[in-house]
């Protein structure tokens, strides 16, 4: 199986050359200039880079609401995705909230429903109030690598792009929970933040989760990323952070917390975000599920980051490969690494593990023996003993792709 | 430096104080994050011209920008029903029910296939 995996980014040259020998006029050419463009390695795959606010140019998948990728390369530069790189993803139309909302006179959170005490805070007191901690820990999108699933399916087209590892610091949720006081029959809680549609019969953007899992001392309301205040599109001035599980949770902008005494069976939850339930959350290509449940954690993933797909290698020259690994908080056991497709592997020396939610590094000193193809391919295991497929597992939603990813070189 | 030029330079020094230490509340630091260039890049929308095009302006658009629609993988004519009605019955789009086989018709024919690639 050869899939390509690493964006390829078009020179403008190439563009250029492209233009030329099309025909193409003086002002088409000027077109294909003014946007910096990708091609993610997929049907349909262009995309533009553009620059948003605090952020570097990103690979653009929509305009409104914001939806950006990290380009992969990113991946290869430092274990922490920085700021101004870190994917975007939003779901309803007024998305981010405008900034005047968002202002530290303005904004508070609020925690209600099934307490004993309501509490209203800014971010000021939360930060004086209760202590603060740290958690380093990768943010993934339910739907990243979306466009490699076949066959396709309907939804954000994203490449390997819509993950980050970050140094979140916040305040302990279960802190602010237990200062509240939940009732007895509190059952789940519900986040809510200030993105909102554009018509008032579209569902708002709420998730929850059950009381137990609030109370656990890992989840953070967040308002720092990597040492500065989170980004307006990374849900300045408050977020929701739930290590080893997808980004759907990670409410953003979050102003209102809400204890329930019963199941939340708003639209976020169900239909929306939800897996087959079967092992591994996969089914028949092309088929439809019996039943599902929601989508929670991450399965083991893990990249080559050094290499690009159709990259040149020097035959008898020492490369140095590259790549990470992260799982759900299991922490990642080993990475093997093939040259030839899976037929033969040897295992890669793993990085320091920064934390056991963050991206770990692994690397291997390859020296290609003489010209000819070669086919990559990285594999890591956690600590449970779960790996990744070496094909790709289908649902219909696209969600939790993890099969290895080859890269395939050239040896000259 | 000329004369000239010191006196507009005093003259705003001597509001600076004026207008701190007035009645005039003094202005907040402004948070970074709040700032004026917190603004969105443009939108452009960039549907084919092809007939039903602006029934998909019309209705779809209000919500989403086009990439939403352009991004998209070939997707066959049931697969773009489900989305328009997906759009209709969970998202709460006010699209008229005589104006959904228009709009399938042109996401088909611009963005999908009318049968399986053989």
């Amino acid at each position: 199986m050869s899939r390509p995996t690493l964006i390829k980014r078009l020179p403008r040259r190439s563009f250029l050359r492209q233009g030329a020998a099309l025909g193409l006029g003086a002002s088409a050419i000027a077109r294909l200039f003014a946007e910096d463009t990708v091609t993610l390695p997929f049907l349909n795959g262009e995309r533009s880079l553009v620059k948003y606010p605090q952020k570097r140019p990103l690979i653009r998948l929509t305009t409104r609401p914001p939806q950006l990728e990290t380009p992969f390369g990113v991946f290869n530069e430092s274990l922490l995705t920085p700021n101004d790189a870190f994917f975007v993803r939003y779901h309803l139309t007024n998305s981010p909230p405008r900034a005047e909302l968002l202002q530290p006179e303005q904004f508070r959170l609020t925690v209600k429903g099934k307490v004993s005490t309501t509490l209203t805070l800014s971010v000021e007191e939360l930060k004086t109030r209760f202590e603060n901690a740290e958690v380093i820990a990768v943010n993934q999108c339910s739907g990243n690598s979306r466009g490699f699933f076949q066959p396709r399916v309907p939804g954000g087209q994203l490449g390997h792009g819509a993950m980050g590892c970050a140094r979140w610091r916040g305040v302990r949720l279960a802190d602010v929970l237990k200062a509240a006081a939940p009732e007895a029959t509190a059952k789940q809680v519900i986040f809510n933040g200030l993105d909102t549609p554009f018509v008032p019969q579209t569902p708002d953007f709420l998730k929850a989760i059950a009381v137990d899992q609030a109370l656990d001392p890992e989840l953070l309301l967040a308002f720092e990323m990597n040492g500065e205040p989170l980004p307006w599109l990374n849900g300045f001035p408050l977020r929701l952070v739930v290590p080893g599980y997808y980004g759907t949770y990670w409410v953003k902008h979050l102003n209102e917390i809400t204890v329930v005494d019963d199941e939340f069976k708003g639209f976020w939850m169900n239909p929306a975000y939800r897996i087959p339930d079967e092992p591994c959350g996969a089914i028949d290509p092309g088929t439809t599920p019996k039943r599902t449940i929601p989508i929670t954690r991450f399965n083991v993933r893990s990249f080559i980051t050094s290499l690009e797909e159709g990259a040149t290698l020097k035959a008898g020259a020492v490369t140095p490969l590259r790549g990470i690994a992260f799982d759900d908080g299991h922490g990642i056991r080993e990475v093997l690494v093939s040259a030839d497709g899976g037929r033969s592997w040897r295992a890669a020396e793993l990085g320091k593990q920064v934390d056991k939610y963050a991206f770990r590094e692994w690397t291997m000193p390859f020296t290609p023996e003489r010209a000819g193809k070669l086919t990559f391919i990285a594999k890591a295991t956690n600590r449970l003993g779960q790996s990744q497929p070496m094909e790709p597992l289908w649902n219909p939603s696209g969600y939790m792709r993890n099969c290895v990813e080859p890269v395939n070189v050239l040896v000259a | 430096m000329r004369t000239a030029q010191l006196i507009p330079l005093l003259f705003a020094g001597a509001v600076g104080v004026l207008v701190s230490f007035g009645e005039v509340p003094v202005e907040p630091v402004k948070n970074p994050f709040v700032a004026d260039e917190l603004k969105l890049p443009p939108e452009k929308p960039a549907l084919k011209l092809a007939a039903g095009v602006e029934r998909v302006t019309g209705n779809c658009l209000l919500c989403h920008s086009s990439e939403y629609v352009t991004t998209q993988p070939p997707l066959l004519r049931a697969q773009w029903t489900a989305t328009v009605e997906k759009m209709r019955g969970k998202f709460g789009a006010t699209i008229p029910t005589n104006q959904v086989p228009a709009i399938v018709d042109y996401l088909t024919a611009n963005y999908g296939n009318e049968s399986p690639p053989k």
